[in-house]
């Protein structure tokens, strides 16, 4: 009992000698998670495969691990099991924001980073947040599609993933927030959730265009979604009459981008993200940033931390021109 | 009853298996042996599959399935968070009311299956949409969060330190639901209707009534899970049911509760729950990825209901055929004038 008591002791004391001993701390190899909302999604493998190659530079053990399904229970139970493996820093993308955090805090307690990246959970239950892009940028970026090719007058339906979805309906307020603003002619006639399933999401952009003959436009900030409502213009012989614009990674909406269903669609640079993620996570494990700070990432370039937000990138738009150059 | 594989030899097995798997892990997985109270701690994690699965049992006993239990979970939150949040009720009186709800959710069930003779699968499939619809359409677009920690205590909270809320209430749920399936009448009832039910029902047992009773009783106990899942969550959204169905429905099989009913006991059931929650729960700290515990939940799915028929004594299940073989030799063995 006593040479336990010693051992720990001991290592307790190491422990806050590494802690204090920051110059050394690039050098101690640190086990860091990624938990996307689901495995299997090309975007989030893009996510991954930028990780991947930051990890090794940053001297990061990197674990990919997600639910087979969009279920935040089932991420909460990898969150678990990463606590237990006494991982270092978890990075995540959540299904909500709330079901998550308790997990969350939970790790927090127990001296693990959380670093949220493109969905994010409840403010408390994580250390940073990075924010794909900004949700006005993203909103005008779609609208603005939507105007050059249906005109400022277009009969808009949405097409999101779920009625809670936080980053959706972050995007979906902008959206109406400057369409309001700048083209106050454009109407938006439904409403409806794909939830984030390819069928679901075609079934859904079926009925949008059976229902509202008049639509001229389909805005779609889901991977899924967008997908979908291209399918479903695609399937009704729609083409040129209603255009799609929305949120997905190129290679799933490549074949719609070239045949003119979708004109412009924005996103941002996944791989790079993902890069950014990991070394948000090398910082937040190291304690070199702060709630508010700026700090640079060779390759990807200089960031603000604003009250532990840092916004990833300007939105990037996918067009007939550049779609080729991008592959995740 | 004369069984090939008696009931006792089947818990015995799962004990084992139950108590291998927990020794096997607190030695072999580095992080599952948190002490003893961080180890009890996991079952946390999946104990409101415990809940359904013991509810859900029950209607498997009488050879139905109630397919509507990760919706009636849902819902009945979902209404236990608009009343809190929204309605100034207290928390409790409102989980109150939603295990009311929830009994009565599963009281309609049985309404649909035995008034308008539906089969119980499609009964409870279409109840189980109309549950959902019902729940997103409560939930709008910000699901209500945030009980307050004396509601944590139920998904959460420890008793004398180490002794978890939700274990000590599982224990208690399945010590109740075992002495009202084996020790009441109604309980043989429920056992003689999965059995037999025209048998059951030239007996004098009134089965509609008996089966009303049986979907509320499944539904209470979803309702059940569905407040224990918003206090360990701290929210409610209306497809958190939604995983519970099949997971429930593979430790009510593994607990050698037969899919036909009639056959099983609540001690399996328990111990099927306990077994596949540690199995989930340990391999994902060994750092197998979900999709493998999945796939390997599929598997015992797989494996129990085969393992079950084959080894039966009714019908044509190995089981059977061999207990015949083994009566027929006897009896040739047997000189005739004696």
């Amino acid at each position: 009992m006593k040479s336990i008591t010693k051992t720990l002791l001991l290592a307790s004391a190491l422990c806050s000698l590494a802690g204090i001993a920051p110059a050394h701390a690039q050098d101690k190899r640190i086990k860091v998670a990624m938990v996307p909302k689901l495995i299997g999604l090309s975007v989030f493998k893009a996510n991954e495969k930028g990780a991947i190659a930051a990890a090794k530079k940053l001297n990061i053990q990197f674990l990919y691990t997600g639910p087979v399904t969009a279920s935040a229970q089932g991420q909460v139970d990898i969150i678990n099991s990463l606590i237990a493996r006494r991982f270092n820093v978890i990075t995540i993308t959540s299904n909500n924001p709330t079901q998550p955090a308790p997990a969350l805090e939970r790790a927090m307690k127990q001296g693990i980073k959380v670093v949220s990246y493109d969905s994010d959970v409840a403010p408390d239950a994580r250390d940073f947040f990075i924010q794909n892009t900004s949700y006005p940028a993203m909103g005008k970026a779609m609208v603005d599609s939507v105007e050059q090719y249906a005109g400022p007058d277009a009969k808009v339906a949405i097409l999101s993933s779920t009625p809670d979805a936080a980053i959706q309906n972050a995007w979906l307020g902008a959206v109406k927030t400057y369409m309001t603003a700048h083209f106050p002619k454009m109407t938006i006639v439904t409403t409806q959730y794909g939830e984030s399933s390819p069928s679901k999401s075609l079934s859904a952009g079926l009925n949008i265009l059976q229902a509202y003959p008049d639509v001229t436009a389909i805005i779609a900030p889901d991977g899924a979604a967008e997908v979908g409502a291209a399918a479903a213009v695609k399937k009704l012989g729609r083409t040129g009459k209603v255009f799609v614009t929305g949120a997905s990674d190129p290679d799933s909406i490549r074949q719609y981008v070239k045949d003119g269903i979708i004109k412009a669609s924005p996103l941002w640079n996944e791989v790079k993200e993902g890069e950014l993620v990991m070394n948000v996570a090398r910082l937040a494990a190291d304690n070199k940033l702060k709630p508010n700070d700026t700090f640079t990432v060779k390759g990807l370039g200089t960031y603000a931390v604003k009250n532990k937000v840092i916004v990833f990138s300007k939105p990037l738009v996918f067009t007939a021109a550049n779609i080729d150059q991008y592959h995740f | 009853m004369n069984r090939f594989l008696p009931r006792h030899a089947w818990d015995r097995t799962l004990a084992i298996i139950l108590i291998a798997l927990l020794v096997a892990f607190c030695t072999l997985i580095p992080g599952f042996y948190a002490g003893f109270g961080g180890t009890l701690a996991i079952t946390d994690q999946f104990l409101p599959f415990g809940f359904v699965a013991i509810g859900l049992a029950v209607v498997i006993l009488t050879g139905g399935i109630d397919l509507s239990v990760g919706a009636i979970a849902s819902l009945s939150a979902v209404i236990m968070a608009i009343l809190t949040k929204s309605g100034g009720l207290d928390i409790w009186l409102a989980a109150v009311l939603a295990l009311i709800i929830g009994a009565i959710l599963g009281w309609l069930n049985g309404i649909v299956i035995t008034s308008l003779r539906v089969e119980p699968l499609i009964a409870t499939l279409a109840t189980s949409f109309i549950y959902t619809s019902v729940a997103t359409a409560l939930a709008g677009a910000s699901p209500p969060y945030g009980f307050g920690k004396p509601f944590g205590v139920l998904g959460n909270g420890t008793i004398a330190l180490v002794l978890p809320v939700q274990l000590l209430m599982f224990i208690g749920i399945a010590i109740g639901f075992s002495i009202l399936i084996t020790r009441t009448g109604f309980g043989r009832r429920i056992v003689m209707v999965g059995y037999n039910r025209d048998a059951a029902h030239y007996a004098g047992v009134a089965v509609p009534g008996l089966l009303r009773k049986v979907y509320a009783i499944s539904g209470f106990m979803a309702a059940f899970a569905g407040i224990v899942l918003a206090s360990y969550y701290d929210a409610v959204r209306p497809d958190m049911g939604n995983i519970l169905l099949l997971t429930a429905i593979t430790m009510v099989v593994l607990g050698g509760v037969s899919i036909f009913g009639g056959e099983g006991g609540i001690l399996g059931v328990t111990l099927g729950v306990l077994i596949l929650g540690v199995l989930r729960q340990g391999m994902l700290i060994a750092g197998f990825s979900d999709m493998v515990t999945t796939m390997l939940t599929g598997a015992i799915l797989l494996v129990s209901i085969a393992a079950k028929n084959l080894l039966s004594d009714r019908g044509f299940g190995y089981g059977a055929l061999l207990l015949r073989l083994i009566n027929s030799r006897k009896q040739e063995a047997t000189p005739p004038n004696t």
